[in-house]
C-alpha cells in the first residue's frame, strides 16, 4: 500500500507551465528620403542713380518688364546671412535624422548579423 | 512473529525512505545544477548586456562630438560671410556705385555657389570635382564645409 502510494505521487500528471518570451523587433519605420532641392539661379541686378536708366533701358529692350524688387546693401546682406542660417539649420536638422537613423537601426543590422 | 513482522515492516519502511530520500536528494542536485546553468547564462547575459551599454555611451559621445564639430564648421561658414561683407571695413555698397559691373558679375557668382549649398545641404549629392577639391580657385567659398570635404583652408 505504501509502495503503490509513493508510486501514484511520484507519477503525477501535472506539468510544469513553461512560459517562451520572444522579442519582436519593431518594424522599421523606413520612411523614403525626401528628394533633394533643384533650385533655380537667380540673376541680381546692381542698380545705382548713375546707371537706373541704362539698366531699365536694358531690361525693355530685352522684354523684359522694367520693374525691378530692390534690396539695400544693408538688406542684402541680412538676405545672405539669413539664406545661411537656413542652410546650416537643414544641414544640421538632416545630420541629427542620419544620426538617429545610425543609432537605432545600425544596432538592428548588427543584431540582424547575429 | 508479531515482534518479527514488526522489525520486517520497519526494516522495509527504512529501506524505502532512504530510497526516497536519495531520489530527492537526486532532484534536489539535478534542480541546483539547473540553477547553476541559468545563473552563468545571466551573468553572461549581464555581461553582455553591461558591454552594450558601454558602446552605446560611446556612441552617444561620438555623435555629440560630430554633431558639435559640424554646428562649429557650419558657424565658421557664416563668420566667413560676415567677413566678405565687412572685412577692413569693407563698404559692398559704396564698392558697387563704384564698380556696379563687377560687383554685379561677383554677387551672381556667390549667388549660384549659394543656391547650390541650399541644394547640397538638402541632400544633393556632391559632383566628383566637388569632392576633389583642394584649392581656394577649386571650391565652393560659401560652403566649404559641406561641399568640400577634401579641402583644409589654409
Amino acid at each position: 500500500m505504501l509502495i503503490l502510494s509513493i508510486f501514484l505521487t511520484s507519477c503525477s500528471g501535472v506539468k510544469k507551465l513553461e512560459i517562451f518570451k520572444q522579442e519582436v523587433e519593431r518594424e522599421k519605420l523606413n520612411l523614403n528620403t525626401p528628394t533633394p532641392l533643384e533650385l533655380e539661379n537667380l540673376k541680381w541686378i546692381i542698380i545705382t542713380s548713375n546707371n537706373a536708366e541704362e539698366v531699365f533701358k536694358k531690361l525693355e529692350e530685352k522684354g523684359i518688364d522694367p520693374v525691378l524688387w530692390g534690396l539695400t546693401d544693408k538688406d542684402f546682406e541680412l538676405l545672405a546671412k539669413n539664406f545661411a542660417r537656413i542652410r546650416n539649420q537643414l544641414v544640421v536638422t538632416n545630420n541629427l535624422l542620419d544620426k538617429y537613423k545610425e543609432y537605432y537601426e545600425g544596432d538592428l543590422e548588427k543584431k540582424n548579423e547575429k | 512473529m508479531g515482534i518479527r513482522l514488526f522489525l520486517m515492516g520497519i526494516i522495509i519502511s527504512a529501506v524505502i525512505g532512504a530510497g526516497a530520500y536519495v531520489l530527492k536528494l537526486q532532484r534536489d542536485n539535478a534542480i541546483l545544477k539547473e540553477n547553476a546553468v541559468k545563473l552563468e547564462s545571466a551573468i553572461s547575459e549581464q555581461k553582455t548586456l553591461i558591454e552594450n551599454q558601454k558602446r552605446d555611451f560611446a556612441e552617444i559621445l561620438e555623435a555629440n562630438q560630430k554633431m558639435n564639430e559640424l554646428v562649429s564648421v557650419l558657424k565658421k561658414d557664416l563668420e566667413d560671410l560676415d567677413k566678405r561683407f565687412n572685412k577692413k571695413n569693407r563698404d559692398v555698397g559704396k564698392l558697387a556705385i563704384q564698380r556696379p559691373e563687377s560687383i554685379e558679375r561677383i554677387t551672381n557668382g556667390a549667388s549660384a555657389l549659394a543656391t547650390r549649398c541650399i541644394e547640397i545641404a538638402s541632400g544633393s549629392p556632391l559632383t566628383e570635382k566637388e569632392k576633389n577639391a583642394t584649392k581656394k580657385s577649386e571650391i565652393n567659398t560659401e560652403c566649404p564645409s559641406i561641399a568640400n570635404p577634401k579641402y583644409i583652408p589654409y
